[in-house]
């Protein structure tokens, strides 16, 4: 009895002991990963863009009962308004008919302006439309997942867009995968113009519902409601993109709201917009320079 | 008397079920369900999991399917590498260390256990991702997915329950 009592104490403390070092090699490795993030290394990211191919298949799988559920849900819930809601959207399409004739004449009349003044298109192609498959971050990163990537020709900072307006910008890309970094992640930054008096600011994320207006010329004046858009500048977004509307000013604090659905994406369009590499720039800089 | 605990090999593919279960819960955390809260404050299931395999059978959940869980976790949540997985390393050493205090207590119990354990990791992962972003970022999400996921363990440990006695 007591020989067995302490053969079986000393597996015990054999498991014990085997326990400790498996802690310990474990934790070690995720210490090694936590190393590679905190000093800069790409290699996570790399890696990141990949394994969300791996998760793509189920996830894809997963989405589909819950996009049913979501739009019957929608469904059942709209049926009690569907008489004013018609009537609404009777009233709405009158006006739209007019403001269609109107722009229309505006196209055509922009496009000759645009021909006689030689200006370059400034339109931006869409590169891919993709499904949101996915969300990230958790509680510190505003990300999504969409199930677009290299194989679209997808790479990494295009802009990103609903149909309302912008939502964000390519950060990392798997083959099939990409995830986009929402304009609200702490780490976006957006530069922006207001549409009504053209002064130029930045965008800040805060990785809440809403956006900071920062670095905004100090006698510019701004007001609840005012729209804003992108401004072009620094390459990253093409100008003239809806970004959101001032919602509220507390002294040197401006916040923003993007007008994107950004709470309830499910189809975003990566843009085709590749402006052109600094070093291109550098160049045709001197040329210009020596020509004048 | 309670026979002995079951181990990995003793049942065969029935065994991998509390990492293949942890694994779907992880997926489930990615999905988009449609609202912006809900977006951020994902109950952290794939936590409640460990800590329920762990606390009713802990040779199911090894050091390295923790490990494992975690790193998908990182990867699929696009969260610092090292960050998910260094709390359920820790979910497990806490487990393994405290269990002998309320093992065979009623669930109220398990709940508070697991409420005060995930307010101490989720601290550690504010900190940790703060040191990564340079920056101490905003404390409110970070309670907010503790209070939502601390409230989502008696429902997630329910259905773990039921699946727990008919498969294991």
């Amino acid at each position: 009895m007591r020989t067995t009592g302490v053969r079986g104490r000393g597996t015990l403390s054999k498991r014990v002991a085997r326990g400790r070092d498996a802690f310990w090699l474990y934790m070690g490795l995720a210490i090694a990963l936590y190393a590679l993030e905190l000093f800069g290394s790409g290699v996570p990211r790399q890696v990141r863009a990949y394994a969300n191919d791996l998760a793509t298949p189920v996830l894809t799988l997963l989405n589909e009962p819950i996009q049913i559920l979501q739009s019957g849900l929608e469904r059942v819930a709209g049926v009690g308004d569907i008489y004013l809601e018609n009537q609404e959207l009777r009233d709405e399409n009158g006006k739209l008919r007019q403001w269609r004739e109107a722009a229309q004449r505006l196209i055509v009349e922009n496009e000759r302006l645009r021909q006689i003044l030689k200006v370059p298109e400034r339109e931006v192609p869409p590169l891919a439309t993709a499904a949101v498959i996915g969300i990230g971050g958790g509680a510190f990163e505003r990300s999504v997942l969409i199930n677009a990537g290299s194989t679209e020709n997808v790479s990494g900072n295009l802009p990103v867009v609903d149909e309302l307006g912008l939502v964000g910008r390519t950060i990392e890309v798997g083959l099939m995968t990409t995830r986009v970094l929402l304009i609200t992640d702490l780490n976006s930054r957006v530069p922006i113009r207001l549409e009504r008096t053209g002064d130029v600011a930045i965008a800040e994320g805060l990785n809440e519902a809403f956006m900071r207006m920062r670095f905004l010329a100090v006698d510019s004046s701004v007001q609840v409601g005012d729209r804003v858009v992108t401004s072009g500048h620094g390459g990253l977004f093409p100008p003239d993109i809806p970004v959101g509307e001032i919602t509220g000013i507390v002294e040197d604090f401006i916040e923003l709201t993007p007008v994107s659905n950004l709470n309830t994406l499910d189809f975003v369009r990566v843009m085709d917009y590749r402006p052109l590499p600094p070093e291109l720039d550098s160049v045709q800089a001197p040329e210009q320079a020596g020509g004048q | 008397m309670a026979g002995p605990r079951p181990a990995q090999n003793m049942l065969g593919v029935a065994g991998l079920m509390p990492v293949v279960v942890s694994i779907g819960l992880a997926m489930l955390m990615l999905l988009p369900l449609g609202s912006g809260l809900a977006d951020y404050a994902t109950p952290h299931l794939v936590m409640i999991s460990c800590f329920y395999w762990l606390s009713w059978r802990p040779l199911l959940m090894p050091y390295g399917a923790c490990t494992l869980l975690g790193l998908f976790l990182d990867l699929w949540l696009g969260a610092p590498l090292g960050v998910n997985t260094v709390m359920l390393l820790l979910t497990r050493l806490f487990v393994l260390n405290q269990l002998k205090y309320y093992k065979g207590k009623n669930r109220g119990v398990y709940w508070g256990v697991f409420s005060v354990m995930a307010f101490g990791f989720f601290t550690l992962s504010w900190l940790l991702t703060s040191a990564v972003a340079g920056q101490f970022l905003a404390a409110d999400t970070v309670f907010l997915q503790w209070l939502v996921t601390s409230f989502f363990y008696a429902p997630v440990a329910f259905v773990l329950g039921r699946l727990r006695r008919w498969v294991l």
